[in-house]
């Protein structure tokens, strides 16, 4: 196996584009460990970005939070300003797995693996954050749907490297709400982000299908009425029916279906209340 | 590939092998506190410090520490507070997990000098000790706050 770690962004594109899918791209390590070490993945060469130091910053920018590939959820969770302008977010990455791993996964490669069972992409969804994505003919911007199209899989091309995440200023209201079914560190059986502001009203369910689900034309219709039990149970209801979940060691499709409604419920009350 | 870092306070190089993971690399190098169990990163029994902050050495592969500063609990001097409060509470029934739980507990102290039992828990919510020695490893928390403050 060969490890490429480049110790600048222009090299690590540089090498990206020349090896393009016969290289994997390591950030953390975290997720890549886990397959490696179970046999699952045995990749022929690894391009660290490790060393690229200008990727692990965290800035707010004309109101707008940016956070480099490689920040680490920990620098993430602990970052003044993250947790004073987007308590949500750092809360979300707080709740991943343990401290060990928190202080060496990171920002990018949580999005890259398209993991479903992960905390913080359901949140940054919520949040209506953009993963900005650089190749050889430039950068483009994509939401977070666009980005995750299925179980470990990214509309990230081969010789592109995810370099940045942006999160527009945080609404007035957010939560993060994470179910497990196992232990306290395990892993989530369902999570619900949901958020609610000026952009509208936009809740988003992790873990419990491919990629997280979302339905903004049910939230549309809902989101003038949250002060209403009514209306927020029948929202919860709603996202029940129309989610597809799958079932697993954390529970079955049906579990979560029923799992789903509740949380959903409780997640529009903390933010009606 | 050679890896040189700095291993308990000394200069050190190694002979990593391709994807070989820390606590391998650790192991060949006779730091033998430093023990695979789950190979998934729950279990915390192959907690090492890198740099400042506990990581899984199970889940970082060895070319990773190059440059940097890794701690194993056979770095730590005789006299650690974090030590000497879990020989003093008995909080090791068969050790296996007790690297791992002092490493964490010395970076939780670092970061919380009066915690107390109930964030103690929370922080070890990712070192499984399976002789459910939990209350004694929470006493040497509680003790290792004292000893570390005392020393401070």
């Amino acid at each position: 196996m060969r490890w490429h770690a480049p110790a600048d962004l222009e090299e690590a594109l540089l090498l990206r584009g020349v090896h393009g899918e016969d290289v994997t791209v390591h950030a953390g390590g975290t997720f890549l460990g886990i397959l490696m070490n179970q046999g699952l993945i045995a990749p022929p060469a690894l391009l660290s970005l490790g060393r690229v130091a200008e990727l692990r910053g965290i800035e707010v920018a004309r109101g707008e939070l940016r956070l480099g590939a490689m920040a680490t959820h920990l620098a993430v969770e602990r970052h003044p300003e993250v947790r004073e302008g987007w308590p949500m977010l750092a809360r979300a990455f707080g709740l991943v797995a343990s401290r060990r791993v928190r202080a060496v996964a990171t920002v990018g490669g949580v999005l890259a693996d398209a993991d479903y069972a992960s905390d913080p992409p359901a949140a940054l969804s919520a949040l209506g954050a953009r993963a900005i994505l650089r190749g050889p003919g430039g950068e483009r911007s994509v939401s977070i749907e666009e980005l995750i199209l299925g179980y470990y899989t990214t509309c990230i091309r081969p010789d592109e490297l995810l370099v940045e995440v942006r999160v527009p200023p945080a609404p007035e209201r957010a939560v993060y709400r994470k179910f497990v079914s196992r232990s306290s560190e395990d892993r989530p059986c369902v999570t619900v982000a949901a958020a609610h502001g000026a952009a509208g009203l936009a809740v988003v369910v992790g873990a419990l299908a491919e990629r997280p689900q979302r339905f903004d034309d049910l939230c549309a219709a809902a989101a003038g009425d949250l002060a209403a039990a009514g209306a927020r149970e029948q929202l919860a209801q709603d996202y029940a029916a129309r989610v597809e979940p799958i079932g697993d060691a954390r529970g079955s499709a049906a579990y979560r279906r029923r799992v789903c409604a509740v949380e959903v419920r409780r997640a529009l009350e903390a933010l009606a209340a | 590939m050679r890896v040189a870092f700095v291993l308990d306070g000394a200069p050190a190089e190694l002979e990593a092998g391709e994807g070989e993971m820390l606590v391998d690399a650790l192991r060949a190098a006779g730091r033998l506190s430093v023990r695979e169990t789950c190979g998934i990163g729950v279990c915390g029994a192959c907690a090492v410090i890198v740099d400042d902050e506990p990581v899984s050495a199970c889940l970082m592969l060895a070319a990773q520490v190059d440059g940097r500063s890794v701690t194993t609990v056979e770095g730590l001097p005789d006299d650690d507070p974090v030590l000497q409060a879990f020989t003093q509470a008995h909080a090791a029934q068969c050790g296996w997990c007790t690297p791992g739980m002092v490493l964490t507990v010395k970076a939780m102290l670092a970061d919380d000098p009066q915690i107390d039992r109930e964030r103690a828990a929370e922080g070890l919510g990712g070192n499984l000790c399976r002789c459910g020695s939990y209350s004694r490893i929470l006493d040497a928390v509680q003790l290792a706050a004292e000893l570390t403050l005392k020393e401070d």
